[in-house]
């Protein structure tokens, strides 16, 4: 079948090695260009298992899909290059420092000399972190390695950019900071696939949201509708919690 | 890819420059090492290279045969003559009991009369020339000659060695029956005709037999403490790299970064084989650095300094191949172990085991048989014996080539092995 969107996904499926109930099961949806997606869900709901599959990191049991057109398998060079990748745990090394980090990840990205030097510098100044710049990540608070941790995935300017619960354990201002800097990349026509559990963070930012729970998308569409939809709702918040019910997950 | 394979091997040197507890193990301790065992062994190593072997004789001949023997033996350089113990002269039975006991590895047995006994039968052959005439008088009872010699070995002396001895002095001894004869002849000539007959004193000595043991020991030449000591630890410590680099995939694995690294564009195998490159070079700097130590430090410690011998290229190669043996067992180890606590004490632990087996601590050749065996199957003697040929015998490369052979084999087999596994994990 052809991809009707821009990220379309059919029936994807992931069962962990020795896990009794699928992580991800029977999953489709399709996010178009120039969106805000955000892949809701409790802990444990597959959100990170999802995304893993769409960037590559982790391969499906079954089903498919295509991002820019490009089949997940055939074309996995091509999708490679177009998407920026920021994982949920901070995946930087330690003892080294935030620039020779982000030189690392920007030579893995093909890039190099005077463009990568600006680009770096243009990121750590955009997110206050310039004056720290040759400081190890081991001796970074947990706000500014989120930030690296996030300048890492998209300093090459990707034109999707996957994040994994990119605001977690963080302060306000980190947080801010982070969401506005996506928003304009967005503006600028940047795809942007997002998990959260935080759901008043997500109907501000998202343009479209799936709520994710035992691996099934159990609802989608743009926050304002779904409010709308659901008469005793006020929020994002009371439709997760009206769907997904109040037992703990984890 | 270029750019990625720089990238990688920087970020390497990096985070190696920065861990200064894993340059220490890998570069000061095994100086430490090398320097600590040489020193201490120093004087086995001597003892054992310059032992004598010692010999049990008892004779019972007081003439020329047996005295000429024994004068011969003592001449030999490898040979300590002991001809009575706690200062008792032996006979025959407490001599076969001291080399059953095993306390001398061979015992010689000079029977009596077995110069008379060669005299006599030199006698008769003569005699039998001219049956007219009564040249000698001769001994009724010595009719038939008996073995003038015996020759006991310990049990587990080995046969190629009792061939050498046993063929060496048989040699000798009939040179010293010759002599005898000579004489024999010279007397007669001189008896007859009056004309006097020399002998060459030159005649009959031990130089014969001196390089027939010689030519047998040279293919197994022991080595002086520093020839041992030097490669053995340094093969040690290159393999000690597994320790520093399994932990190093492992903390890569588990921060999530190597599964940041798979989702950027390009092959994961270009940053691998960066990594790579920089531990191989490690283990390079390694060998380099405890050679140079070998070579000119040894000396100051009033130790014998390491002679690299002048076969430079088999040299490298059995270097380079070290070092690639030791760092894919490291990315093997750092795939397959599920932690640092893991990896680090079966990283330890097998090195360990590999270098006691493949004769680092005791060199094979003060082995038994069954651990010589054994000890073929390690890396570390394989890596080791091509060091012993390059030091002891300037070896060529076709030389080495089996230990080279062996190592790339080795090295072949954990990277298909690291391949296989991370192709089975990948579908978890
Ligand atoms: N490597 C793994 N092996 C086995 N089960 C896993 C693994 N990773 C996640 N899971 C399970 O898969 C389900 C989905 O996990 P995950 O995608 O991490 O959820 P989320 O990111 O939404 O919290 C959970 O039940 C989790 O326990
Ligand atoms: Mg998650």
């Amino acid at each position: 079948m052809k991809p009707e969107s821009y990220i379309w996904i059919e029936n994807l499926r992931k069962r962990y090695k020795h896990a009794k109930a699928d992580a991800v099961h029977q999953l489709s949806l399709g996010i178009d260009q120039a969106e805000i997606f955000g892949l809701l869900g409790p802990n444990g709901a597959g959100k990170t298992t999802t995304i893993s599959i769409l960037c590559q990191q982790l391969t499906a049991t079954s089903g498919s899909f295509y991002v820019n057109g490009h089949h997940y398998q055939h074309d996995k060079e091509k999708i490679k290059k177009i998407i920026g990748v920021v994982p949920q745990d901070i995946a930087l090394y330690p003892q080294l420092t935030a620039y020779e980090n982000l030189k690392f990840f920007g030579n893995l990205y093909g890039l190099k000399g005077k463009i990568l030097k600006s680009y770096i510098h243009r990121h750590l100044e955009r997110f206050g972190l310039l004056d720290r710049v040759n400081d190890r990540i081991e001796d970074y608070s947990g706000g500014m390695k989120r930030r690296i941790n996030l300048i890492a995935g998209i300093l090459h300017k990707p034109q999707i950019i996957f994040l994994d619960e990119p605001t977690v354990g963080i302060d306000v201002q980190s947080k801010t900071v982070i969401i506005e800097y996506l928003k304009e990349l967005n503006k600028k026509g940047t795809t942007i696939v997002y998990t959260s559990h935080h759901m008043e963070e997500a109907e501000q930012f998202c343009s479209r949201i799936a709520i994710l729970d035992q691996g099934r998308i159990i609802e989608n569409g743009s926050p304002a509708q779904l409010i709308e939809s659901y008469e005793t709702c006020q929020s994002l918040e009371d439709i997760f919690l009206h769907l997904t019910g109040r037992k703990l997950r984890d | 890819m270029w750019l990625k394979f720089k990238a990688s091997i920087q970020k390497e040197f990096l985070l190696l420059i920065r861990d200064k507890a894993g340059l220490a193990i890998l570069f000061i301790m095994p100086m430490a090492l090398v320097l600590i065992m040489t020193l201490l062994q120093d004087s086995s190593f001597k003892a054992i290279g310059e032992k004598q072997l010692p010999l049990l004789i008892v004779n019972h001949d007081a003439d020329t045969f047996g005295l000429r023997i024994i004068e011969g033996l003592k001449s030999s350089q490898f040979f300590k003559v002991v001809e009575e113990i706690e200062g008792q002269k032996l006979d025959e039975k407490a001599l076969v009991k001291q080399v059953e006991d095993g306390n001398f590895q061979i015992g010689i047995v000079i029977h009596p009369q077995a110069t008379h006994a060669i005299r006599e039968s030199v006698k008769r052959k003569i005699q039998g020339q001219f049956p007219d005439d009564e040249l000698f008088a001769l001994d009724p009872t010595m009719t038939q000659v008996p073995a003038k010699v015996d020759i006991f070995f310990d049990p587990v002396t080995k046969q190629s060695f009792k061939q050498v001895i046993i063929s060496a002095l048989r040699q000798y001894a009939s040179m010293v029956e010759a002599n005898i004869m000579f004489s024999i002849y010279a007397q007669m000539f001189n008896d007859l005709l009056g004309v006097s007959v020399s002998m060459d004193e030159e005649f009959g000595s031990m130089v014969v037999f001196d390089q027939q043991y010689a030519s047998t020991l040279k293919s197994n030449t022991i080595p002086n403490s520093a020839q041992h000591n030097v490669p053995a630890w340094t093969i040690f410590a290159m393999f000690f790299i597994v320790i520093p680099l399994a932990s190093n995939i492992i903390k890569e694995r588990d921060s999530g970064l190597e599964r940041r690294l798979r989702t950027l564009p390009g092959s994961y195998s270009a940053i691998l084989v960066g990594k790579t490159m920089v531990y191989f070079i490690i283990g390079l700097l390694q060998a380099v650095s405890m050679l140079l130590m070998g070579v000119f430090v040894l000396p100051y410690f009033d130790m014998p300094s390491l002679n690299i011998g002048n076969a430079y290229a088999p040299l490298l190669l059995i270097t380079i191949a070290v070092s690639l043996a030791a760092t894919s067992y490291g990315i093997l180890l750092g795939t397959v172990a599920t932690s640092h606590e893991q990896s680090s004490i079966f990283g330890a632990i097998s090195v360990v085991i590999l270098a006691a087996i493949g004769g680092v601590w005791v060199p094979t050749f003060m082995m038994n048989d069954l651990m010589k065996q054994v000890s073929q199957l390690s890396p570390l003697n394989w890596g080791l014996n091509g060091y012993y040929d390059v030091f002891l015998r300037s070896a060529a490369i076709e030389d080495v080539f089996q230990y080279l052979l062996l190592l790339m084999a080795f090295m072949l087999s954990c990277l298909v092995a690291t391949f296989a596994y991370n192709r089975l994990k990948r579908k978890t």
